[in-house]
């Protein structure tokens, strides 16, 4: 079984995001996105479970690759890169377009996601694939049980539901229900000797077109000149008045 | 502009996201057709005012991919120009579907949208509702999928007019082995005037019976923050915020929540908001109408007795 697993390189999220013409400024060191490692964890128990090969893909700025590096040092075996002007402040639907065809050159049986990037957080792109590659889409999975045949349970608006892996698909893994590893000193030092390819736009079929126009971004600090307290041990009066007035209770 | 909104069906009605982009489709006067996708029998759907038809799946497969492709027929057959759907599951695996076959980009997260002649603009909310962020759609379709509470739910009426219709499988139909079902009890986050949420600053899981009791005396429902849902305090269904649930209760009440930006962007549009947090500096001042500096395992154990 061949597995690729999508990581996205982000700006440091404890930073604020800044944007120049709408799109959002990329420093030269990025990290993987946090969202990125349940769908790497998921992606190391198949390796365990099938013996697998595990290619990270990667569409984005490279800079000093410390994201791509963090991935690998997780256990995954290569990277597969990307960076291209042309891909610059891409759509989703540009972004799957370029995923999909890196995950056919790592020949991927199963490809796997986060469910949404953390500073993109459209929420699309794992579908967009699966679309793309025409297989099954298994979207919002919670949870893997590998002890025998491949189960995974997914997210539901009313609870959850389980289905059996299919032997090619797309999943989509949420912030819950695996634990990320920590990589150990051994996966660090290994990590550095992995092979990171770099793609070239020219060999893969691009198709999708951006599609949104930049128009401005609008302040509107909503900072509420609300008033404060300190607690002297009687506030819970303060509370209750104020529920009584806006006829809360 | 031709639309077709995708809706979604909840406890046998139209869900509170597909209502609120009813609202904003009829505010807009536009012409549009609502195509429901859901699982349940017989749900009252149906309206005298507009076309309704119900792409009736089975619980016992994920067979969205297929229901995608009716839709693209659909969307090209009437020359359909703007799609809207929920931020949901369901919302966003459909879109993400029908936006390849349509090589139309969806726009996520939009909180609004305003057309003028053939000119679209959405506003997507960024810096955790500080900015918005306008961007024209220039493709021939349009994919909007709009974040819930981002307008009133409509009050239509509805009714039995609509027509039901089959989905022709495809072979990305995967089948489903185990359905279950979340017992939902009490006032659900959605759509309770009052809701309480916790955050680190409750200091241990066993705390949050506080927040169970205070709950139950004002009729309220619970939420929580990331940090305790990834701490395994509370279900991820409870987590309000960017990656979680979006609130517009009358009352929020944030016990010991520091305030970021990716949970402020699920509650700040709360009509009032009350934060109880022992740092004079948190962030979650900046917008509450009513900030108590202090413990909150002193002042609500105080607040449930005196309620
Ligand atoms: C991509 C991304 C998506 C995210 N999505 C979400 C999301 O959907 N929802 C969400 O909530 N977060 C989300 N987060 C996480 C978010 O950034 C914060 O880390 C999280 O909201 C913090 O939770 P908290 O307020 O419970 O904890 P903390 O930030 O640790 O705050 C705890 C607060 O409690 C106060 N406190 C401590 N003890 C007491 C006491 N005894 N009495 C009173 N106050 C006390 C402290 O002063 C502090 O302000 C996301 C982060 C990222 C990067």
């Amino acid at each position: 079984m061949k597995i690729a697993v999508c990581a996205k390189q982000i700006p440091d999220p404890a930073i604020s995001v800044t944007y120049t013409d709408g799109k959002i400024v990329r420093p030269d060191e990025q990290v993987l996105d946090d969202t990125d490692r349940y769908g790497i964890e998921v992606a190391l128990q198949l390796k365990e479970k099938y013996d697998a090969e595990v290619t990270v893909i990667s569409m984005g700025k490279l800079g000093t690759q410390k994201g791509i590096q963090q991935a690998l040092q997780m256990g995954a075996d290569k990277a597969l890169v990307i960076e291209d002007p042309a891909l610059e402040n891409s759509n989703s639907l540009m972004t799957s377009n370029i995923l999909s065809g890196m995950a056919k050159l790592a020949q991927a049986d199963v490809v796997i996601f986060g469910t949404e990037s953390s500073d993109g957080y459209s929420g699309v792109v794992p579908q967009q694939v699966s679309r793309y590659l025409g297989l099954p889409c298994i979207s919002y999975v919670k949870g893997i049980d590998i002890s025998e045949e491949t189960e995974l349970t997914r997210q539901t608006i009313a609870g959850s539901e389980k289905v059996i892996m299919p032997n090619k698909c797309v999943i989509s893994v949420t912030a819950s229900g695996v634990e990320p590893r920590y990589p150990n000193f051994k996966d660090i030092m290994a990590a550095k000797s992995k092979e990171v390819e770099i793609v070239e736009l020219s060999s893969l079929e691009f198709t999708a077109e951006q599609n949104q126009e930049f128009v401005e971004i609008k302040s509107i600090s909503s900072n509420k000149s609300g008033e404060k307290h300190i607690d002297e041990g009687d506030s819970f009066n303060l509370i209750i008045e104020r529920l009584k007035e806006i006829k809360a209770i | 502009m031709k639309s077709l909104i995708i809706g979604e069906v909840s406890n046998g009605t139209l869900s509170s996201g597909t209502l609120e982009i009813i609202t904003k489709a009829q505010e807009n006067n536009l012409d549009f057709k609502l195509v429901v996708i859901g699982t349940e029998n017989n749900p009252k759907i149906g309206s005298d005012t507009f076309e309704v038809i119900y792409v009736h799946l089975s619980p016992d497969e994920l067979s969205l991919s297929s229901a995608a492709d009716t839709l693209v027929d659909a969307i090209k057959t009437d020359s359909i120009e703007l799609v809207l759907a929920s931020s949901t599951y369901v919302g966003r695996d459909i879109s993400g579907f029908l936006s390849v076959d349509l090589n139309s980009s969806p726009v996520a997260n939009v909180i609004n949208f305003e057309i003028n002649g053939s000119t679209l603009t959405t506003t997507n909310s960024i810096d955790g509702g500080e900015s918005e962020y306008f961007t024209n759609v220039t493709s021939d379709v349009k994919i909007l999928i709009i974040r819930p509470k981002s307008f009133e739910a409509s009050d239509v009426t509805l009714s039995e007019n609509y027509t039901t219709s089959s989905v022709e499988k495809n072979d990305l139909t995967v089948n489903v082995f185990d359905v279950f079902i979340e017992e939902k009890t009490g006032p659900q986050l959605e759509d309770s005037k009052i809701v309480i949420s916790a955050g680190r600053g409750m200091v241990d899981v066993g705390n949050l019976k506080y927040i169970e009791e205070l709950a139950g005396k004002l009729n309220a429902a619970i939420g929580g923050t990331r940090a305790i849902v990834d701490a395994g305090w509370m279900p991820y269904s409870q987590q309000v915020g960017q990656t979680g649930k979006t609130v517009k209760p009358d009352v929020y009440i944030a016990c010991g929540i520091s305030g970021a930006t990716q949970h402020q962007v699920g509650m700040k549009d709360s009509k009032y908001i009350i934060a109880i947090n022992k740092d004079e500096e948190a962030p979650i001042f900046q917008i509450a109408d009513l900030g108590i500096v202090g413990d909150t395992l002193n002042i609500i154990p105080k607040l449930i007795e005196n309620l």
